[in-house]
Formats: C-alpha cells, sequence, structure tokens
C-alpha cells in the first residue's frame, strides 16, 4: 500500500514555493511523487492539476511572478507498481518582490525569461569579443538587447578569460532616496556546481558579498524558464540597500563575479519600496 | 526465426500458493520476475493481457552460463504509456516460456512460467538452468494467446574443455536521438556468440529537437525532459528499445550488458552527481535508474536494487577454459577523494585481482566503460581519474600468474587500440595488456574518419589506432589468439541502410600483449 506523504511543509520566498516531505521508506520502490497545485483551493488530483513529478523528497514551484501569491497543494506517493497513496496538502504564500516597487532603474523584465539580453540565449562564444571591457551600462541610453549580455561570466569560466568580471550600472536619481531601496536580482539559472560569489557595491561602497544559488548549468543555453518541462533552475538575491549610499545624480551599482563561474539574467534593478 | 512455429506454447494454469512453497519459488524470487526455472507457476490471474500484441518490445537473452541463461522480455502493448508501464493494468501475468533445441521448437527442453508484476513494469528474467553446454538453443514467450518472436542463444562451453573459436562482439553507446542502429544489422549477420554492451544503453538528457539527429523520427511528445522518475526512465528505455535492429540484436543472440553513466546521469560516481544534486537526494535517483535498467534489459537478479540504491552488477562468466570475462561496473563504486583515487571500490577491486590471478582461463578480459590507457589528465572521468587504481590493475596485469589479459572499453565513441603499459610514466615500459574500445552504435551521429580530439588519443605512442565513426568491435578467441575487427558504417543519421566494412583488423597473441595491425 502507497504511503501517504508525511510531514509534507510549504515555504514562500520570492517568485517561488518550496515544498518539503518525508522521503518514503526504500520499499515498496516509490516512482516518483506527483506534486498538483491550484490558486484559491485545494487542486484536483489530476493531470491539469500537475505542477510537477520529483523522485525527490522535496520541490520547487516556481516561476511564480514578482507578486505575493498563495498557492494550495496536494503530494501523492506513485509507487514503482502505479499504486498512489492518498494526497497530502499544504499551502503557502510567495514574498513580493521588491521588483513590484517604483523602479529606480531595471534592467529586463522580472518575468523568469532572459531572452531579451545581448548574446541571449547561447552566445556566450562571442562574449569576450563583444564585452572585452566587461559592461558599463547607462540606464536610458544603452539597451538589454545589446548591451547587458545574458550570462555574467566569472574567474571560472575559460570562455571569458578565466577573470573576475564587473558589470556596472549607471542612473540618475533627481534626488537620494528617503527610504532604504530594495536591490532585486532574478536569474533564469546558475552553474549547478560552482554557482560563485560576487561583490555587491553602490558609488563604490561595497554593500556584500553576494553567495549564488547552484542552477542547471543549463541557462548558458537556453533562456526562457517558464517553458514547460525546462531544465532551467531560477533563482533570485533580494536585499535591502542603505539609502545613504545613494546620491542625487548619477550612481553607479556594480556587481563583480569574484569567484565561480556565471550566472544568467532575468533582470536587475533598484526599487523604492512602496 | 518463425514466430507463429507449429508447437504452441501450452496454455498456463493456475497453481495453489501451496505449490511454490513446495518448489521453494521464493517471494523475493515472484518479485523479481525470475520465477522459478522449469515449473509453472502461479500468477494467472484470468484477466485478457490487454492490447493487440504485448511483446513489441522484443525478446531478449543474457549472462549465458554452460547450463543456461537469463531469458528477458517485458509485457508491453503500448510501449509509450507516459506512466512507464506500457500500456498494462496494474495486475500481474503469467509469462510462460520454452527453450528448444530446434528453431521450429519440436524439441522443447525447458519450460517454464514467470511472474509479470507491475512492480517491475510487467518484465520478467527468467533464469533457466540444467541444459548442455556449448550449444545452441531457442526461445520465445507466450502471454494470454500471445507469442512472442523467437530468440536464439548459446550456452557456453564447459570448464575443463577448451573450444576452439569463441567470437563475441562489443558495443556501446546507443543514443537513440543521434542516430540509427543500423550497426546492429551487420552485428547480426557477423553472428557472435554473445554481445558485451560496454555501457550507456539510453541517455538520461531531455531530447529537443536540436538534439534528433535521426532523420525521420518522431519521438512524439513527453522526451524534451531529462529522465529523473523511474516511470521516465521506463519511457526513454522502450523509446530506444523500439528500434528494430537493437530487438533483432537481442533476438540473434546473448547480451551481457554493463551500464554506464548516462543509464542515471552524465559522468556520476557512487552517489555524487557532477550536476549538483545532494548525495541523499541522488541515491533515489540512481535506485529508479537501476531499476528501469533491470527492467529493460536481460541481466541477473542481482542487478535489480532491493532495499536501497545499490545493484550488484560486476561479475563473471566464463567460456570454457579459454576465456574467462570480468565484468565491471565502474560508476557505483567510484570514490576520487580516495589516495591516488578508487575506480571500483575496494571490494569489486579485490574480487577482479584476485579473480584474475585464479582464473585458471587462458585469457582474462576485461568487460568495463571507461578507457584504461593513460590519454590526458582532464580525462578525470575515465581511468586518467583513478591513477593509483589503474596501476594497481597494471601491476596485476604484469603478474605472470595472470593469463593474457585484454580490456574491452566503451565510452568515447570512438574505435582506438590501444596497448596497456605497465607505467605509463615510463615509456620504455613493457607492454602487458591490449585495450580495444569500441565506437559507438550511434553517439555522436555520423561522426568522421578523424575529429578534434585524435591528436589527444594519437599523440601517444600506446595507441595504435583511432577513428570516429560509428560501429562495434567483432572478436575471435582462440587458444592462439584474440582477432579484433573494428567494423564501421559511413554514416548513421540518414537511415539504418549503411554498409559496414572492416577499418583495421588487430590481433593480440597468447603470451604477448599488445596488439598488432594486421589489416
Amino acid at each position: 500500500m502507497a504511503q501517504t506523504v508525511r510531514e509534507l511543509r510549504a515555504t514562500g520566498r520570492v517568485a517561488a514555493i518550496d515544498l518539503r516531505w518525508e522521503r518514503a521508506p526504500w520499499e515498496p520502490p516509490v516512482d516518483h511523487y506527483a506534486v498538483y497545485a491550484a490558486r484559491g483551493r485545494a487542486p484536483e488530483t489530476e493531470p491539469g492539476a500537475l505542477a510537477g513529478k520529483t523522485v525527490y523528497p522535496h520541490f520547487t514551484h516556481g516561476v511564480l511572478g514578482p507578486e505575493a501569491v498563495t498557492w494550495h497543494y496536494r503530494v501523492v506517493t506513485v509507487l514503482a507498481s502505479g499504486e498512489r497513496g492518498r494526497a497530502a496538502g499544504a499551502s503557502a504564500t510567495t514574498v513580493a518582490s521588491y521588483a513590484t516597487g517604483r523602479p529606480l532603474v531595471a534592467v529586463g523584465s522580472f518575468d523568469h525569461k532572459g531572452l531579451e539580453f545581448a548574446l541571449a540565449p547561447n552566445g556566450n562564444a562571442r562574449y569576450l569579443t563583444a564585452f572585452p571591457a566587461g559592461v558599463d551600462y547607462r540606464d536610458g541610453v544603452s539597451r538589454p538587447e545589446t548591451d547587458w549580455p545574458y550570462l555574467h561570466p566569472g574567474p571560472a569560466d575559460q570562455w571569458a578569460g578565466r577573470r573576475a568580471h564587473r558589470f556596472t550600472l549607471r542612473f540618475e536619481l533627481d534626488a537620494a532616496p528617503v527610504a532604504d531601496p530594495g536591490f532585486a536580482l532574478w536569474m533564469t539559472d546558475t552553474h549547478a556546481t560552482i554557482p560563485g560569489r560576487g561583490v555587491l557595491a553602490v558609488n563604490g561602497r561595497k554593500i556584500t558579498t553576494l553567495t549564488f544559488e547552484g542552477g542547471a548549468t543549463k541557462g548558458s543555453l537556453e533562456g526562457d524558464a517558464t517553458r514547460p518541462n525546462t531544465p532551467l533552475v531560477p533563482s533570485s538575491v533580494e536585499l535591502p540597500l542603505p539609502a545613504d549610499v545613494f546620491r542625487a545624480g548619477e550612481n553607479l551599482l556594480t556587481l563583480e563575479k569574484t569567484e565561480g563561474s556565471w550566472h544568467a539574467y532575468d533582470a536587475i534593478g533598484v526599487f523604492a519600496r512602496e | 526465426m518463425d514466430a507463429s512455429a507449429p508447437v504452441p506454447i501450452p496454455p498456463a494454469r493456475p497453481r495453489r500458493r501451496s505449490f511454490l512453497r513446495i518448489a521453494g519459488v521464493s517471494s523475493a524470487a515472484l518479485l523479481s520476475g525470475v520465477g522459478a526455472p522449469g515449473t509453472a507457476e502461479a500468477g494467472y490471474t484470468g484477466e485478457r493481457v490487454p492490447g493487440d500484441y504485448p511483446f513489441r518490445l522484443g525478446v531478449a537473452s543474457g549472462d549465458p552460463a554452460e547450463d543456461g541463461f537469463v531469458l528477458w522480455t517485458r509485457l508491453a502493448p503500448e510501449p509509450l504509456a507516459a506512466d512507464g508501464h506500457g500500456g498494462m493494468p496494474p495486475a500481474p501475468f503469467d509469462v510462460r516460456w520454452e527453450v528448444a533445441e530446434d528453431e521450429g521448437f519440436r524439441r522443447v527442453v525447458r519450460r517454464g512460467s514467470a511472474r509479470a508484476t507491475p512492480e517491475l513494469a510487467h518484465a520478467v528474467h527468467p533464469r533457466v538452468r540444467g541444459l548442455r553446454p556449448g550449444r545452441p538453443y531457442f526461445y520465445r514467450f507466450a502471454a494470454g494467446d500471445h507469442i512472442s518472436p523467437a530468440g536464439r542463444v548459446r550456452t557456453t562451453a564447459a570448464r575443463g574443455t577448451t573450444p576452439g573459436a569463441f567470437t563475441f562482439a562489443t558495443a556501446s553507446c546507443q543514443a537513440w536521438y543521434q542516430g540509427w542502429f543500423g550497426a546492429y544489422r551487420h552485428l547480426v549477420a557477423d553472428d557472435p556468440e554473445m554481445v558485451f554492451f560496454l555501457g550507456d544503453y539510453i541517455y538520461e538528457y531531455a531530447i529537443t529537437a536540436d538534439r534528433l539527429w535521426r532523420r525521420g523520427a518522431d519521438p512524439g511528445a513527453g522526451h524534451d525532459r531529462e529522465t529523473v522518475t523511474l516511470e521516465e526512465y521506463r519511457v526513454r528505455y522502450s523509446l530506444f528499445k523500439s528500434d528494430p535492429d537493437l530487438q533483432a540484436a537481442h533476438a540473434a543472440t546473448a547480451f551481457v550488458v554493463t551500464p554506464d553513466d548516462h543509464e542515471v546521469q552524465n559522468n556520476y560516481g557512487a552517489d555524487t552527481s557532477r550536476y549538483g544534486t545532494p548525495p541523499e537526494d541522488f541515491a533515489l535517483r540512481r535506485a529508479v535508474a537501476y531499476r528501469a535498467l533491470y527492467e529493460n534489459t536481460p541481466l541477473p537478479e542481482a542487478a535489480l536494487p532491493a532495499g536501497g540504491p545499490d545493484a550488484r552488477l560486476h561479475r563473471r562468466l566464463t567460456v570454457g577454459d579459454l576465456a574467462s570475462f570480468h565484468v565491471l561496473d565502474t560508476r557505483q563504486y567510484r570514490d576520487p577523494g580516495a589516495p591516488g583515487g578508487d575506480i571500483l571500490g575496494p571490494d569489486q577491486e579485490r574480487w577482479l585481482l584476485d579473480g584474475l590471478r585464479r582464473s585458471g582461463a587462458r585469457w582474462n578480459l576485461l568487460a568495463q566503460q571507461v578507457a584504461v590507457m593513460r590519454v590526458g589528465d582532464d580525462r578525470v572521468d575515465q581511468w586518467d581519474g583513478f591513477p593509483a587504481a589503474r596501476q594497481r590493475l597494471l601491476d596485476t596485469f604484469a603478474d605472470p600468474a595472470v593469463a593474457n589479459p585484454v580490456v574491452l572499453t566503451g565510452d568515447t565513441h570512438r574505435a582506438i587500440a590501444g596497448e596497456l603499459r605497465a607505467d605509463f610514466a615510463d615509456p620504455d615500459s613493457p607492454v602487458v595488456g591490449t585495450e580495444l574500445v569500441t565506437s559507438s552504435i550511434a553517439s555522436d551521429g555520423d561522426g568522421a574518419e578523424t575529429d578534434e580530439q585524435a591528436a589527444e588519443w594519437t599523440r601517444h605512442p600506446w595507441v595504435r589506432f583511432y577513428h570516429a565513426r560509428r560501429g562495434y568491435t567483432l572478436c575471435r578467441l582462440t587458444p592462439d589468439g584474440l582477432t579484433a575487427d573494428y567494423r564501421s558504417v559511413p554514416y548513421v543519421e540518414a537511415d539504418a541502410g549503411a554498409p559496414v566494412s572492416t577499418v583495421a583488423r588487430f590481433v593480440t597473441e597468447a603470451g604477448r600483449p599488445g596488439p598488432e595491425r594486421v589489416g
């Protein structure tokens, strides 16, 4: 008899909800766990509500967008015999992204796709030719499709010269913000085993060193994480920035990849929190 | 062979549970689809086998011994059914089998039944015993009113005898989506007594339009995701096994299958994924992948994981006193963290090295996956990544107690012949063995006679041949020598009709290690 999934927990974060449960015993053998999802009500355990299948005792329901949304889940154990256990249920709400605020600057759309960027979806071999001195992007003048590449390489990337790469984003503010703005960096994918680290700075002042989550190492080849059966593993970094590092006039936000390999951009921006 | 031969298999009869106990049939044997040789066990449900024909994945035999072999089939009237169950309902069915001395099944010498259960995707693996050594047999299955195609298999020569010759082939790497399996047509015509399949029976990758080089093929929906769940691996096997030339090869001769990495995931080792999956998760994926491998190939029962993610895949086969084949598993026990690296794990390595010294056979052949010979320091997925383990193997090859060691290798999608040196760091060290790397059946598409990887291999004096088209290796073993014909097809992407040619012939003489080109 297939067991009911035990200890099912759902946790929301920006644009995704993580589900975890207790692994079933080795016997009887499990084929997979089927995860069903719906908004506004508990899902039916039928193909139309299937969010995914996994052999692992966890599942990330991703690409849920920047707004805070509540999802309901049912998870079913499917045995090697095809027998199905009774469904267990859980619910969670995503955390609203800073990207829902008023943009002070943004490059790309926070839509789980990186197809609007230069060299996308798989032109990283031309990176050194197109961006020999890194990226220096001026808001209102530069354009994503020519001036911001879809991949940000790191020192582990032979195709990018095995060195650190700094991306600079220049933007104008009429006045320094009163409250701390929010920084949002969304990625369609990262390297699986060496996603690396990067230094985030504003106007020359280091804010923090970002540690990237491991992805699927597929984002160098394709850039749409909303495609059904996508192998991409999106991730995000969001944090408040101190208001006092900003100034009226030109501001510079820099992200320098100092360790590891590439990340693939979905969008990057700074937002006033409203 | 005629699937509608004149002697029908008798219908199954329901048996009582008490008979099973008397017959010594364990529940484990039933659950693994092994059944009881020579008996007709319970399992008949009275339910009609669905669909118009349940043997669409063909038949197979494997791991021949002097008194028998493993038989295999899987009931699948709809092989590509998305749930991985091949169109079968969630109920057990009797599958009857018979083994005959003649193609017309007039002289049936063994007959039995095995239970096909949904737990194993209705695959059965009856182990037939009690046969005579060194002779051909014919077999077939029946389920309900349906009779399978017939297959052919030879028992091996008896220990204590030395056959004058033994013919076998090596094959590997059959990426269905990158080419047709026409090479198998020629392999069947070459009539080897056994095929050693050296890994990458399936590939786990998502089959997307840019990967689909098999012209005119349309796998249908649902294959554009990397296989992770059991149902996905099951469907992937069904897709690959739908190839008629692969089915014909299985029906024509016994396969001795050992997996490489792509039966689970590219370049994995033990419980480590190179794509960052945590070990405790990866073990779950490996368990379902090994299960699907067992369900879809004529492997012995020990290859079925039970109670965890592990499967016993290394084993030994003998052909009289002529040859001992040591079939290796260079994936499951890897430990790159061991001093100098460990590719076999301590238990398997001890089993191998002791077995080499004690085999008593004229020839000792290793059927395994990745190149043993030195190629380059960045080839960490091959034995180059495990130099201490390689040296222990080469030291054993140099032991006079080990007769005529030969390594049979797959993985590279290239046909390569090389010498195994006692110490690859010393160019003057003696040759202690031969390595014959077989090309792929279809992986990497058409290929070319040479390619961008050639220089990395051929810069070494121990590499005697390199060829980058698809094909297989046909070997003829006698007490005096091993002749290896590198059989190659000029294309695989357009269709399965490419002609075959022998692009090189190497002989390794007994007592004189190393391949010598003779053609």
